[in-house]
C-alpha cells in the first residue's frame, strides 16, 4: 500500500500535517495546539504522553448533532492520574430529545449551565497538545472534534490516536475465530480483565474506563510496545 | 463534582480508616490518585513509582511475604496496602496473584491531606500492640459510658433515708455515726433543709489534718453549696455529673426535697446486679427443680450483658460465680442427703469454671480432692456426692464433660497424696496425654471446702514447674500447635500456608492461644491465679514476660473475648446455640483489621516462645 511507503508517510503522516498547518493556521488555540510536536512513532509506550477522550453528544451525525459534553484524563508512565481529569457540560443550542437525555443523562438544565463550546475546544486542545488521543471507537470522537475546529477555526488539525476498540479487534482478527461485534464494546472489553463495572455514559468516566482498558491491552502483550504498534 | 470521580470517592470512602473523613477531604485525595495496572506475578511497586506509595485495591489481589518468602497476608478487593508506607525493620516483597488494577497515593502527599485526623494516620503509623490497644481503651470506656445507667433512673439506685445532722453537732459526733451506721458521708440540714454536705475525705482534709478541734461544729468543714440531682435523671447523669464535678456522692432531691444520696459504687455494682440477684434466689432454691428454672436465665443473662456493652472479663466472671453458685447449692442439698462428709474434703472447678472465663452453656469440668485420711470405704459417700451435683449440674444446662473430667469418674475424684503424685507424673514425664490434661487441670480452683486441700498441692506442683525447663518446653511446644490465622482475604480467612477457611474459630485460633500461653508464664513464675488475665497481669515484668507484651496479650484477649461474646449473644438470642465460629462475612472491615492485629501479636508471643525451645 501506497500509504506504508517511508516518504508517503513523511509527506501524509501527522507529524509533517502538523507543521504544515502550523504555518496557516491563525492565532489562537489551534496554533498552541500545532505549535507543540507529536511523540516520534518509535516511542516506547510509558513514554507516550496520551490524554485519554470521551465525548457524549446529541446523536451520530458530527455536522446536525451537537457536542453535549468532554471528559478526558491524561495517562502517561502506564499511570492514570485523576488529578489531571477534566469534565465540561457545553451549552449547544436548541432543545435535548427525550429518548437521548436517557443515554447521557444530561438535561437541558445542565446544558443551559454548560460552557460555551469555544471555551471548551480550546480546554481539550491545550490538554491534547503535543500528546495522542485515546479513545474508544475513534469515529465519534476524531469527527465531532474536527467538526468543531472547523467551525471555530476554519480548520482542522491532524490527531494521532489509538482506539481501543482497534487494538481489540486486530487481536481478534487475529485468532481467526468467528466473534460478535457487540464483544468490542467498552464494558465488554473491559469484563474480560475482570474490571469492575463503570457507570458509562459520562464522559470523564469512559474516559477514563478506556484508559484503564488500554493499560491491560498493553500489558497482556508482555513485551514493550511503541506508539507506531498502536496508532490508528 | 464529576460523577466518574464520584464512583470512585464513594469507593475509597467505604474503606476504613477512610471513612472517617469527610467528603471534601476524599475528594481531595481522590484527585492525588494514580490508576494502575500490574499483571499477576509481578512485583510491587509497579513500573514508573518510586515514592513510598499506599495502594488501594480495586480489583485483583497481592501478597506480601518475607524475605524468607513466609507469607505474612493477602489483600483483596478494597484493602489499603501498606507495606510501602510502614518504615519497617524487615523487608517485605508484595507481589500481584492475580491480574490488578490499583488506586495508587504517594503517603507524604496523603500525610498531609488528612495530618488533621490523628486517627487515620494512627492506622498507617502505628504497629498492631498500638492500634489494638486504643480499641480496647474505647471499648472499655465505651462499657462503662453504654452500661444500662443511660436507660436506668436515680430512683432505681439511691438509698434513703440519708443521713442527716444539724448544723451544730460536733465533728466527732459526725464521725462517730458515720462509723455506727458505716456511712462515707453525710448531710448536714436544718430541718430539712439541706445545708452542706460532710465526707470521709472532709474531716481528713479539713479536720485531722488540720489540727482542728474534734469538738468543732460540723458546719466548720462541711461542703455548702452542694450539688444535688433531681430524681428525674437517669443513672448516667449522675455519673457524668460525679465524674465532671470529681464526687462520689450525690444528694438526690425531688421537689428541692432531699430524697436520699447515690455513691459511685452504686452506679459501678449495677452490672453485677443482675448475677448477685441471681446468686442469691440460687441460695434460696429448695429443689434441683427449682435450681433447673433459675438456670433459664443464664443465656438471657449472658445476652443483656453482651447488649449493655459489658466486658467479656465481666461477663465471665459473673457466669462463672453464677456456675458456682449452682455447684455449691447442690452440694448443700447432697450433703443434706448423705449426711455430713466422713472427711475433709473440696469441691473442684477445672478448666473455663475455674479460670471464671465461662460462658453459657459449657460443659462441667469437675473434680474432688479429699483428705488423705480418706478410708476405703468412704468413696461411696464421695461418689454419691459426686454423681448427685453433677446430675444436677446437668439439669441445669451444663452438659457432662466429654473427656469426663468430672468429679463422677474415679481417676478425678482422689486423695490429696494422689493428687500431687498425679501433678509430679504429669511434670516428669509430659506426653501427649499429660500435657492434654495440662490444659484442665493446671487450671483449678476450690469451689466449696476446704480450699487448703488444693492450695497445698498447688504450691509443692508450683515450686516444681519452676525448675522444670523440661516440662515448660514441653508445654509450650504443645501450646504453639495452635496458631492464628494470618486474617482476611475477601470473605475468607487465611491461614499460615496460604490457605483459606471458610470461618474464624475464635476459640481455637485466637482466644485458646492467649490461654495456653499465659498458663505457660503462670507455671514457669509459680503464679498461683489461674484466670487469664490475672496471670497475664502477675506474669508482666518477670523473666518470662515484658509488661509491654503483657498489655498486648491482654488487649488481644479481651478483643477476641469481646467478639466471641457478642458473637455468642446473637445465636443466643436467635434461639440458637452459642458456638465459637464466625463467618467473616459477620465480620466488619474494620473489626477484621482489630482481629489482624490481634493474631499478629499472639503469633509474635508465640515466636518469641518458639525461640526459647
Amino acid at each position: 500500500m501506497l500509504n506504508h511507503h517511508p516518504l508517503t508517510r513523511w509527506i501524509l503522516g501527522y507529524e509533517a500535517q502538523r507543521k504544515r498547518m502550523l504555518k496557516k493556521a491563525p492565532h489562537g488555540p489551534l496554533r498552541d495546539f500545532l505549535a507543540v510536536p507529536f511523540p516520534a512513532l518509535n516511542t516506547p509506550f510509558e513514554q507516550i504522553p496520551i490524554l485519554a477522550v470521551d465525548f457524549e453528544t446529541t446523536g451520530l451525525d458530527a455536522v446536525a448533532d451537537k457536542l453535549l459534553s468532554v471528559g478526558c484524563v491524561d495517562l502517561f508512565h502506564h499511570q492514570i492520574k485523576l488529578g489531571s481529569s477534566y469534565h465540561e457540560i457545553i451549552n449547544s443550542k436548541g432543545r435535548l430529545k427525550a429518548d437521548n437525555v436517557t443515554i447521557h443523562q444530561i438535561t437541558d438544565d445542565q446544558k443551559d449551565q454548560g460552557k460555551p463550546l469555544a471555551e471548551v475546544v480550546e480546554q481539550l486542545l491545550n490538554r491534547l497538545a503535543g500528546k495522542v488521543m485515546l479513545v474508544h471507537f475513534s469515529r465519534i470522537e476524531r469527527q465531532f472534534l474536527r467538526q468543531a475546529c472547523l467551525e471555530l477555526y476554519g480548520m482542522a488539525p491532524p490527531l494521532p490516536i489509538i482506539d481501543t476498540l482497534v487494538v481489540a479487534k486486530k487481536r481478534l482478527d487475529k485468532r481467526d475465530v468467528a466473534y460478535d461485534p457487540s464483544e468490542l464494546r467498552l464494558s465488554a472489553l473491559r469484563a474480560n480483565y475482570g474490571f469492575p463495572d463503570h457507570y458509562a455514559h459520562n464522559a470523564l468516566n469512559d474516559a477514563i474506563a478506556t484508559a484503564e482498558l488500554l493499560l491491560a491491552q498493553v500489558n497482556e502483550r508482555g513485551e514493550s510496545m511503541t506508539l507506531r504498534q498502536l496508532i490508528l | 463534582m464529576d460523577s466518574a470521580l464520584t464512583e470512585i470517592s464513594e469507593f475509597v470512602q467505604a474503606i476504613p480508616p477512610l471513612d472517617l473523613l469527610p467528603s471534601k477531604l476524599i475528594e481531595q485525595i481522590v484527585k492525588e490518585i494514580s490508576i494502575c495496572y500490574v499483571r499477576r506475578g509481578k512485583q510491587l511497586p509497579p513500573q514508573g513509582i518510586s515514592d513510598k506509595n499506599i495502594y488501594i485495591l480495586r480489583k485483583g489481589a497481592l501478597s506480601y511475604v518475607t524475605q524468607d518468602n513466609e507469607l505474612l497476608g493477602k489483600y483483596g478487593e478494597g484493602d489499603i496496602c501498606t507495606v510501602f508506607c510502614l518504615d519497617n525493620d524487615e523487608k517485605i516483597n508484595v507481589s500481584t496473584d492475580e491480574d490488578t488494577l490499583l488506586y495508587s497515593i504517594c503517603y507524604k502527599t496523603f500525610e498531609q491531606l488528612v495530618s488533621e485526623y490523628p486517627d487515620v494516620i494512627a492506622f498507617f503509623h502505628q504497629t498492631s500492640e498500638q492500634r489494638l490497644n486504643k480499641k480496647m481503651l474505647q471499648v472499655n470506656e465505651d462499657a462503662i459510658l453504654n452500661s444500662s445507667l443511660l436507660n436506668s433512673s436515680i430512683a432505681n439506685f439511691y438509698h434513703s433515708p440519708v443521713v442527716t445532722v444539724g448544723p451544730n453537732t460536733s465533728i466527732q459526733q459526725a464521725a462517730i455515726l458515720m462509723t455506727e451506721r458505716g456511712f462515707s458521708c453525710l448531710v448536714i440540714a436544718q430541718d430539712t433543709n439541706p445545708l452542706g454536705i460532710v465526707t470521709d475525705k472532709d474531716i481528713r482534709r479539713r479536720c485531722v489534718a488540720q489540727g482542728l478541734d474534734i469538738l468543732q461544729p460540723v458546719s466548720a468543714i462541711m461542703t455548702d453549696n452542694m450539688t444535688t440531682i433531681d430524681i428525674k435523671n437517669t443513672a448516667y447523669d449522675a455519673l457524668m455529673m460525679m465524674t465532671q464535678k470529681h464526687i462520689h456522692h450525690l444528694p438526690v432531691t425531688a421537689n428541692n426535697q432531699l430524697k436520699g444520696m447515690v455513691t459511685v459504687t452504686d452506679l459501678m455494682n449495677n452490672e453485677g446486679q443482675n448475677a448477685v440477684n441471681i446468686t442469691s434466689v440460687i441460695h434460696k432454691a429448695k429443689s434441683v427443680s427449682e435450681l433447673t428454672e433459675i438456670s433459664k436465665m443464664i443465656p438471657k443473662l449472658q445476652i443483656r450483658m453482651a447488649k449493655l456493652g459489658t466486658t467479656a472479663d465481666h461477663v465471665g466472671k459473673s457466669i462463672s460465680a453464677i456456675t458456682m453458685a449452682f455447684t455449691i447449692r447442690l452440694i448443700e442439698m447432697a450433703e443434706n442427703l448423705l449426711g455430713p462428709a466422713p472427711v475433709p474434703y473440696a469441691w473442684l472447678a477445672a478448666g473455663s469454671q475455674a479460670r471464671q472465663e465461662q460462658f453459657a452453656h459449657s460443659d462441667q469440668d469437675n473434680a474432688l480432692i479429699i483428705s488423705n485420711d480418706m478410708q476405703p470405704q468412704h468413696s461411696y459417700w464421695f461418689k454419691d456426692l459426686a454423681t448427685f451435683v453433677s446430675d444436677g449440674l446437668a439439669a441445669c444446662g451444663f452438659i457432662y464433660c466429654p473427656g469426663e473430667v468430672m468429679a463422677t469418674n474415679a481417676k478425678w475424684c482422689q486423695t490429696q497424696a494422689q493428687w500431687s503424685k498425679y501433678f509430679a507424673k504429669w511434670i516428669d514425664t509430659p506426653d501427649p496425654k499429660a500435657l492434654m490434661h495440662c490444659s484442665v487441670f493446671f487450671d483449678l480452683t476450690t469451689v466449696h471446702g476446704d480450699s487448703c486441700l488444693l492450695d497445698e498441692v498447688r504450691m509443692k506442683m508450683l515450686k516444681t514447674t519452676q525448675r522444670s525447663t523440661l516440662f515448660i518446653a514441653h508445654l509450650s511446644r504443645n501450646a504453639l500447635n495452635l496458631r492464628p490465622p494470618l486474617g482476611f482475604f475477601r470473605d475468607f480467612v487465611l491461614i499460615q500456608d496460604g490457605e483459606n477457611k471458610a470461618t474464624l474459630d475464635l476459640k481455637h485460633n485466637g482466644i485458646a492461644p492467649i490461654v495456653d500461653l499465659a498458663r505457660i508464664y503462670a507455671l514457669s513464675e509459680g503464679i498461683a491465679s489461674v484466670n487469664t488475665i490475672e496471670r497475664l497481669q502477675q506474669a508482666a515484668g518477670t523473666p518470662s514476660l515484658t509488661k509491654a507484651s503483657a498489655a498486648n496479650l491482654i488487649d488481644a484477649y479481651e478483643f477476641l473475648s469481646m467478639l466471641r461474646m457478642e458473637h455468642q449473644a446473637k445465636k443466643l438470642q436467635q434461639g440458637e446455640q452459642p458456638n465459637n465460629y464466625l463467618p467473616p462475612k459477620e465480620i466488619s472491615k474494620l473489626e477484621r483489621e482489630h482481629l489482624k492485629d490481634a493474631f499478629k501479636v499472639i503469633k509474635t508471643m508465640q515466636d518469641s516462645r518458639q525461640s526459647t525451645l
